[in-house]
């Protein structure tokens, strides 16, 4: 009897494992999406290459699913004020875009739903999601906050050094420079003659002058926004040596590098004015694209220089996340549409297509980077970032204004690098003291 | 016979437009004054809370703020002075009798830069002015001159602002002083042509005059443009280098819409409104009087 017992306790088992077992084979997207077929979906996109990806696979999802996704196309500058001022007077957006600098913002506001509410349901979590497939520091960097996980990888980026191999050739160079040093020493004096220059460093006054060109000569440096007590850190010595670095690197710039933004940058590259530049992986396809460039032929991508602290490269890109005043129905659909889009299954897709996916196994190919040259240099800066390249609390949004403005007027020669990085220290910590940092009132994360 | 219109017909007149004008002017208007008057970021909107006229305070003593309303008045400075000299020259020319194909094709070239977009302006200057690639460089080289760095540096940055404003409104100023011009009755005007062969004493004596109301319309309108001036310095400059071209309108948007607290943009936005207010009661009782 016990026996007969234990058999019957190990064949409900072995059943109940074998339907568990039979269900995981069985999900399939159709069927996930059956009950949210008419749902459409809210989200903004970009203008940008990895966005025009999803927008030629969404009719497959459509398709398969019956849910549809409506996107706006909005340009950069205005995309985070259109989804604050949407979720806070709860309007229509489903799928929150986020830029890895929103993402405290976004979820200490609650407007986003952490991603396991959705991994935990059997009918909605693809069996093949595979989390642990991600690049961990973008699955942390962009997706996640406070330990959390809210959205997935979807338009991803590291700071890469395109370089003009022909440029470089000429100057008697046969490899790019491997630490920034050598850019100032060597590549600098050599390639800038004859009205063309040796780097361009884009600096205009928007979040480009933050994180393309202040943040990028700190932490190769030693140095970075905060220290551990989240005081300012911008005066440390390791800190003002980056800066000083970047002042000095100057001389082999374009004139009125200040006024730069990504198009002028990619420009001067792709005109071939300008031997190198540290740019966003987003923008390889403009530079090897005979239509955009006259120097196609001669791109080639290595990982950004080292400093005295390592490689730390610039790091941006976004993940999309499941807005939390959808309802149940947009929801469900919206963690559908999002991990669909990131999956293992569509990356090699989304990457022919013009994306950069942030799965692992989508770079396993060695072919892969023949084709393209930019995926040696972005997995291993991928490898090397840090996620808190620039700080990813609420208060971003503000701290960034203050950096764009005196980091400009550093570079200007307006304010000296001490009295500017003094002036945005006092200015950061008097935001972070007012969002309660230093009384205890908020935990210390970036 | 004297005939009294009921006060219910001046009603239905009159309330549509005063609806319309309270639901898209006065109602918002109030709600930024009680905003002005909160702790009110978008991004922290758990911490809400009445903070009487703090923002005030800090807004009057917060030298960015002067700074901003500092650079939007040398702009107007050295603007509309330019603006209503040449515009005053073209009206003048176009004011003359003769030509009148050529005044027409004139006409209708100066509304032109009025009718484009102020952020397309704005983008335009940043191409025609790129020091690289620009056309207006470009040009210079023809006659020697080496490439100017307009939008890479402060001083130049800012002169651009003020040429690129003075080309987009001297056209405005124009027709209104035209339009201003033919007010002018032709018998005292032709009058005065007999008695006098000075142009100048002619436009001093007979036809300035009727050119106030129009003067202080164009000041009136310039000034609050000039406060206003958003679209044109953003897409250009974007407020740099640096904040040589942060006018006061740019600052606010960068408080309110970059930084989400609108409270404190809601308190900047109420003072230049009043300043407007102000500025615009001076031009009057200072001008208009000449012509009551």
């Amino acid at each position: 009897m016990k026996l007969k017992s234990h058999v019957s306790a190990i064949a409900l088992t072995a059943s109940a494992m074998a339907g568990l077992a039979g269900a995981a084979q069985a999900w399939t997207l159709e069927e996930a999406a059956k009950p949210y077929a008419g749902t459409e979906l809210e989200v903004l996109f970009l203008d940008r290459p990895g966005y025009n990806a999803a927008i030629k696979m969404l009719p497959e999802f459509e398709a398969a699913t019956g849910i549809k996704v409506n996107y706006t196309t909005v340009p950069y500058e205005n995309a985070l004020g259109e989804q604050v001022r949407d979720f806070v007077a709860g309007g229509d957006l489903d799928i929150a875009l986020i830029d890895l600098v929103w993402m405290g913002n976004f979820a200490e506001n609650g407007w986003i739903v952490p991603s396991e509410t959705f991994i935990n349901d059997p009918a909605l979590a693809d069996p093949e999601l595979d989390m642990a497939d991600f690049f961990p520091l973008v699955l942390d960097a962009f997706g996640s906050w406070n330990g959390v996980n809210y959205g997935l990888p979807f338009d991803n980026y590291s700071g890469l050094l395109f370089y003009n191999k022909c440029l470089l050739e000429e100057a008697g160079f046969d490899k790019p420079p491997a630490t920034w040093q050598e850019v100032m020493d060597v590549y600098g004096p050599a390639l800038t003659k004859d009205g063309k220059f040796a780097y361009a460093l884009q600096s205009k006054r928007n979040e480009t002058q933050s994180a393309d060109s202040f943040a990028r000569f700190l932490w190769p440096f030693g140095g970075s926004f905060l220290d551990a007590e989240f005081k300012s850190n911008l005066n440390s010595p390791e800190s003002q040596a980056g800066l000083q670095f970047r002042q000095d690197l100057m001389k082999f710039m374009p004139e009125g590098i200040v006024a730069y933004d990504h198009a002028e940058t990619v420009n001067a590259f792709a005109q071939g004015d300008v031997a190198m530049i540290t740019e966003w992986s987003a923008f390889y396809s403009t530079v090897v694209s005979p239509e955009t460039s006259k120097v196609a032929d001669c791109v080639e991508i290595a990982p950004e220089p080292t400093g005295p602290a390592g490689r730390k490269p610039a790091l941006g890109g976004f993940s999309l996340a499941v807005a939390n005043q959808a309802d149940d129905a947009e929801k469900a659909a919206a963690w559908l549409f999002i991990q669909w889009v990131t999956s293992k299954a569509k990356a090699g897709q989304y990457l022919e297509m013009g994306g950069v996916p942030a799965r692992q196994s989508a770079y396993a190919d060695p072919a892969l980077a023949a084709t393209y040259k930019y995926i040696p240099a972005l997995v291993e800066s991928w490898q090397e970032g840090v996620p808190e390249f620039r700080p990813r609390f609420a208060e971003w949004p503000a701290i960034t204004e203050i950096v764009q403005e005196w980091g400009t007027k550093i570079m200007l020669g307006e304010v000296s690098i001490e009295e500017g990085s003094k002036m945005i220290g006092e200015k950061m910590e008097a935001v972070l003291a007012e969002a309660g940092y230093y009384d205890g009132k908020k935990p210390l994360a970036q | 016979m004297s005939f009294r219109v009921p006060r219910r017909t001046i009603a239905a007149f009159l309330g549509p437009a005063v609806a319309a004008l309270a639901i898209v002017g006065i109602v918002p208007l109030l709600y930024a004054v009680w905003k002005s008057l909160h702790y009110f970021n978008l991004t922290k909107i758990a911490q809400q809370r009445f903070v009487g006229l703090d923002n005030y305070g800090a807004v009057l003593t917060d030298p960015v703020f002067w700074q901003a309303m500092g650079r939007t008045a040398l702009l107007f400075a050295i603007a509309v002075p330019v603006q209503i000299a040449l515009g005053l020259v073209i009206a003048l020319v176009l004011h003359r009798p003769g030509l009148s194909f050529g005044k027409t094709l004139t006409r209708l070239s100066l509304v032109l830069p009025m009718a484009t977009t102020y952020a397309v302006v704005g983008l335009l200057a940043q191409v025609m002015l790129n020091q690289k690639y620009g056309v207006i460089n470009q040009m210079l080289g023809w006659v020697g001159i080496d490439a100017i760095n307009f939008i890479g540096d402060p001083t130049n940055a800012f002169i651009a602002v003020v040429l690129w404003d003075i080309w987009q409104w001297t056209p405005f100023v124009a027709l209104v002083l035209l339009a201003g011009l033919s007010t002018v009755p032709p018998e005292i005007e032709e009058a005065a042509k007999l008695e006098t062969r000075s142009n100048w004493t002619v436009l001093r004596h007979v036809q300035l005059p009727f050119l106030i109301p129009s003067l202080v319309a164009v000041l009136i309108l310039r000034t609050a443009d000039t406060l206003k001036l958003f679209d044109m310095p953003f897409t250009m400059t974007r407020g740099g280098p640096g904040s040589a071209t942060e006018f006061i309108a740019v600052l606010i948007e960068r408080v309110g819409n970059r930084q989400f607290d609108i409270g404190m943009a809601a308190a900047q936005s109420i003072i230049m409104l009043a300043i407007t207010i102000i500025l615009a009661r001076l031009y009057i009782r200072l001008f208009y009087r000449e012509v009551r």
